[in-house]
């Protein structure tokens, strides 16, 4: 049997298959890109497909109407292939992949961000130094009286050139060495890293590629982005970012360790992150900035705990469950060729240490690059994501704890919610007399969905404009404000005819409630938080919001739901992606890697579920803006 | 020099919600001290005492009960017979009978039943619902509508339909509203706020924060009463103020400790004593927690708890 998928703007693909085969299951087998953020349980809703010709045994969704069941839409995950099939994938389906927008430094906003971190860690002592280097040998070549063998004459030069005892040269030198030296004449270039009185030989080539890479990585949960830059320079080389193609085996860090604990899975989830996510981007960006693999040298990674253990395969179940232990918070000693990783095999990778299972390595360079560890004004450090992450503290102490916030931030468990990619829509005003949206959408077409932004913003100005209350429940009647059959309230952001798809683009009360449920649980983690230290809002002297969803926040508007505590606007700055910040600096500073491992040192992890005021806080910030309404004076209802 | 006692009455203030009307008509409370701290300050309106009575005439089968209103075949002959005990301050009219999934009986039967207690008895009436949410509704409204004037309290509104109850019983009628929720400070909380929002006056409003029999999570209730009452009078949390009204008795004579027959639990001994303990003692938690005002079925237990309020107050 033979299912042929037909991707809107891509070409079709085949897939071979036996009767009674999953769906979406098939189409992962064959790299079709279907977004299924709930790891194919239906309960998302989000792997809708077509049936065009052929027979498929679906079960009912409450995603799907009986309308649009006739017309053939059909979930992939609750579908199995009883016939040859023609399935129709939708652009939206599988756009995460391609064109997620995310902080990649694509745009001279976040370049301006960069720069400015950069600056700052100078200003704070972090010299961006390191100690590799590309050395320009010029040999005798051998004669029959000058008989020495290929790599003691490259050691001599080595020697001779640097003054050091000891010189190393590794396998894939040696592999290529004769080569290498006989092309070019024993004039060559060899590039390595120097320690002390010794010096390892990474790389031998020509003599005018000098060019030392490092890789600077950060694997978010739903994005990876990478930075290729000049070791010596520190220049940027390239950037890129993709989805991160662990999508298709769940929306977040739970469901992808479940995935990895069945049969075969610690294999499938590395493959998706190293060979169908990692390699293709670096094999972009070296091809665009004419860098060979081999003259990548060192490179950094910043992840969460799981990521970081999903892309060394080792087991990450015990995270998940109590006493929740990972195998490594920090570990040295990897290099890329352990990983197959598109690099000089020798190249060490360095990876940012966790500090507990729910705050990783992407929050300590994260906070290492925000420099809040050395300064005198108490810091809070948010980055936002499936799981959101809260530093507080200074130069004296840091604290650290983890929440999760669901994936509403991300467009999941929202019925018109999608990722920051095309079609979503970012940003939303309401008219508070006709109740009319004015929004704008990623990409400039018409909505397909909204994004984490976007619905921070609706739900924003609903509160606003009175339409919904404290709780989240519709209050006011007009032609934007429908209800179903079980009086369920929704505002419709855009009818049928307006939207990209032909269906509705709305948020319901239940989408509310989840979201409400999200911004409490960030807001009581930085309540929880602060209160473990006997301190409270009026402490912060300044919040550093990160994030891929932090560059299109309404900072009023996450103030005025009650998500962020209620301070003078100034006091809230957007530092971008600063796991990609920190990764860079780790790659560029050994100075860097070492303060890197005292401020994950000195960072204390307050865990959530242990804390009995938790829920407590929990429950009254599940409120719009809060319960106790003294905390945000300046949230108001115009209406 | 004499000895003169520190007073420590607090800076907020329970609002006083006045129930019923004329002579017969009661203020829950109104104070600004702990419960029973009198020795802090003067508490004018001590806790209240509510009697059950259920719309249906078989409901209960205790013979204390059935000796008590023997002869009472409808519910406002039920309702005089309650009135008439020592230390009822309020009749609970329990309309379980509604229940769709029960007697189900039409909301004209259970209006007609309240009105013609309204006409029966003087005393303040509350209304409790069938915990059906479509009939309640209905059924709040039209009792509200038909007893307009006297004053009730309406039991429950819930974060589910507190726009239907609020906007029937309090906007439109006049009435009084019990905010309901499930032990929860921020939850009662939120629920009361709502309320505000819908234009109810807090002066119609009293909270019901969620009960339980003792031995059943109590230390819930528990909790949450001290909370709820520590934020309303020493932190002065205007959303908080409301009178606590604890309906006690539907909680504990459906627990094991009160249904239990004397073949089954012969160690346990008299089973009628066995339920009007557990509501005595359910009662005096709720009371010395901070509750306004309790609901009791059997005349020993609304005795008992009359005469406990005595002695503290």
């Amino acid at each position: 049997m033979k299912v042929t998928f037909q991707i809107e703007n891509a070409a079709p693909v085949i897939a071979e298959c036996g009767a009674g085969d999953n769906l979406l299951e098939l189409a992962r087998r064959a790299n079709v890109a279907i977004d299924a953020p709930c790891s194919g349980n239906g309960s998302c809703g989000k792997c809708r497909v077509k049936l065009l010709e052929g027979q498929l045994d679906s079960l009912p969704s409450r995603h799907i109407s009986e309308a649009e069941y006739a017309e053939g839409w059909r979930l992939s995950c609750c579908s199995r292939v009883m016939s040859d099939c023609l399935v129709l994938v939708p652009d939206i389906a599988s756009a995460y992949r391609s064109r997620m927008k995310t902080a990649d430094l694509s745009s001279p906003k976040e370049i301006a961000i960069f720069e400015e971190a950069k600056a700052q860690l100078l200003g704070s002592g972090i010299d961006f130094s390191n100690n590799f280097m590309a050395l320009e040998l010029m040999m005798d070549p051998p004669t029959l009286d000058d008989t020495m063998p290929d790599n003691e004459r490259l050691i001599r030069a080595i020697r001779a050139k640097l003054g050091v005892e000891q010189v190393t040269i590794a396998f894939c030198v040696m592999r290529k060495l004769a080569a290498t030296l006989r092309q070019n004449n024993f004039y060559v270039c060899v590039k390595g890293v120097r320690e002390g009185d010794s010096f390892r030989c990474m790389e031998i080539c020509a003599p005018m590629d000098q060019t030392l890479v490092g890789c600077a990585v950060d694997i978010g949960t739903t994005t990876v982005t990478l930075v290729l830059t000049d070791l010596t320079t520190g220049a940027i080389l390239a950037k890129g970012s993709s989805g991160n193609g662990q999508i298709r085996y769940g929306a977040d860090v739970i469901n992808r360790i479940i995935q990895q604990g069945r049969p075969g899975g610690v294999e499938k989830l590395r493959h998706a992150i190293i060979a169908e996510t990692l390699t293709p981007l670096m094999q972009t960006l070296c091809a665009e900035s004419g860098v060979r693999p081999e003259s990548v040298l060192r490179m950094a990674v910043a992840a969460n705990t799981t990521m970081s253990h999903l892309l060394l395969g080792l087991d990450a179940r015990s995270i998940r469950m109590e006493p929740y232990i990972p195998s490594f918070f920090s570990w040295e000693g990897l290099r890329a060729g352990d990983l197959g990783l598109y690099a000089n095999p020798e190249a060490p990778v360095i990876l940012a240490p966790n500090i507990g299972s729910y705050v990783g390595g992407d929050i300590t360079a994260g906070a290492l690059a925000t420099g809040i560890w050395d300064e005198d004004a108490m810091s809070l450090f948010i980055d936002l994501g499936t799981n959101g992450e809260i530093v507080f503290g200074n130069r004296e102490f840091l604290m650290a704890c983890a929440c999760s916030a669901g994936p509403a931030f991300e467009g999941g468990d929202i019925s018109c919610g999608m990722r920051a990619t095309d079609g979503a829509v970012e940003t939303v005003s309401i008219d508070a007399d006709s109740m009319e949206p004015t929004i704008h959408v990623i990409g400039g077409g018409k909505p397909v969905g909204i994004c984490g932004s976007g619905i921070i913003d609706l739900v924003a100005e609903l509160y606003r404009t009175g339409i919904i209350d404290p709780r989240g429940n519709f209050v006011r009647e007009g032609s934007r404000v429908k209800r179903n059959a079980h009086g369920m309230g929704r505002y419709v952001l855009a009818f049928p005819e307006e939207s990209a798809t032909g269906w509705e683009v709305a948020l319901t009360e239940v989408d509310i409630d989840n979201f409400i449920r999200a911004k409490g649980a960030i807001y009581s983690a930085i309540d929880t938080l602060l209160q473990s230290v006997g301190m409270d809002d009026g402490c912060i002297e300044k919040v550093c919001v990160a994030g891929g969803i932090g560059s299109g926040i309404n900072m009023r508007h996450a103030v005025s739901i009650g998500m962020l505590p209620d301070l003078a606007p100034d006091t809230f700055c957007y530092v971008g992606n600063t796991s990609l910040t920190g990764a860079y600096a780790l790659v560029m500073s050994d100075s860097a890697v070492e303060k890197c491992a005292e401020v994950a040192a000195n960072m204390t992890y307050v865990e959530l579920s242990t804390c009995p005021g938790y829920m407590d806080a929990f429950v009254a910030a599940c409120f719009i803006p809060h319960t106790d309404s003294n905390r945000f004076p300046h949230s108001c209802q115009e209406v | 020099m004499a000895f003169t006692p520190k007073t420590a009455a607090c800076s907020g203030r329970i609002n006083a919600v006045t129930l019923g009307t004329g002579d017969a008509a009661i203020v829950l409370g109104g104070q600004n001290v702990l419960p029973f701290h009198t020795f802090d300050g003067p508490i004018e309106n001590p806790p209240k005492i509510g009697v059950e009575i259920s719309d249906l005439a078989d409901a209960w089968t205790a013979p204390g009960l059935v000796d008590f209103y023997a002869g009472c075949s409808t519910m406002a002959q039920r309702a005089q017979k309650a009135a008439s005990m020592a230390g009822a301050d309020f009749l609970a009219l329990n309309f379980e009978g509604a229940d769709p999934n029960g007697a189900n009986r039409p909301v004209s039967h259970c209006v007609a039943d309240a009105v013609a207690v309204a006409e029966a008895v003087n005393l303040p009436i509350v209304i409790m619902g069938c915990k059906n949410m479509e009939k309640d509704a209905e059924l709040f409204t039209k009792i509200s509508e038909a007893l307009q004037g006297k004053n009730i309290l309406v039991m429950s509104a819930k974060n589910e339909d507190y726009k239907t109850v609020g906007a029937a019983a309090a906007l439109a009628y006049g009435q009084k509203v019990c905010a309901e929720t499930a032990d929860d400070i921020n939850l009662a909380k939120q629920l009361n706020i709502m309320l505000k929002q819908l234009s109810v006056k807090p002066e119609q409003l009293v909270m019901n924060i969620g009960t339980a029999a003792v031995g059943y999570g109590y230390e819930y209730v528990a909790s949450t009463l001290d909370r709820i009452r520590l934020a309303a009078l020493t932190q002065g949390d205007a959303d908080l103020q409301m009178p606590i009204i604890a309906p006690v008795s539907t909680d504990t004579w459906t627990v094991k400790e009160s249904s239990a027959t004397e073949e089954d639990e012969p160690a346990w001994g008299n089973a009628e004593e066995r339920a009007i303990h557990m509501e005595i003692s359910t009662a005096a938690a709720n009371l010395t927690g901070g509750a306004d005002a309790v609901i009791l079925r059997h005349p020993a237990a609304v005795a008992a708890v009359s005469k406990f309020i005595a002695e503290l107050i």
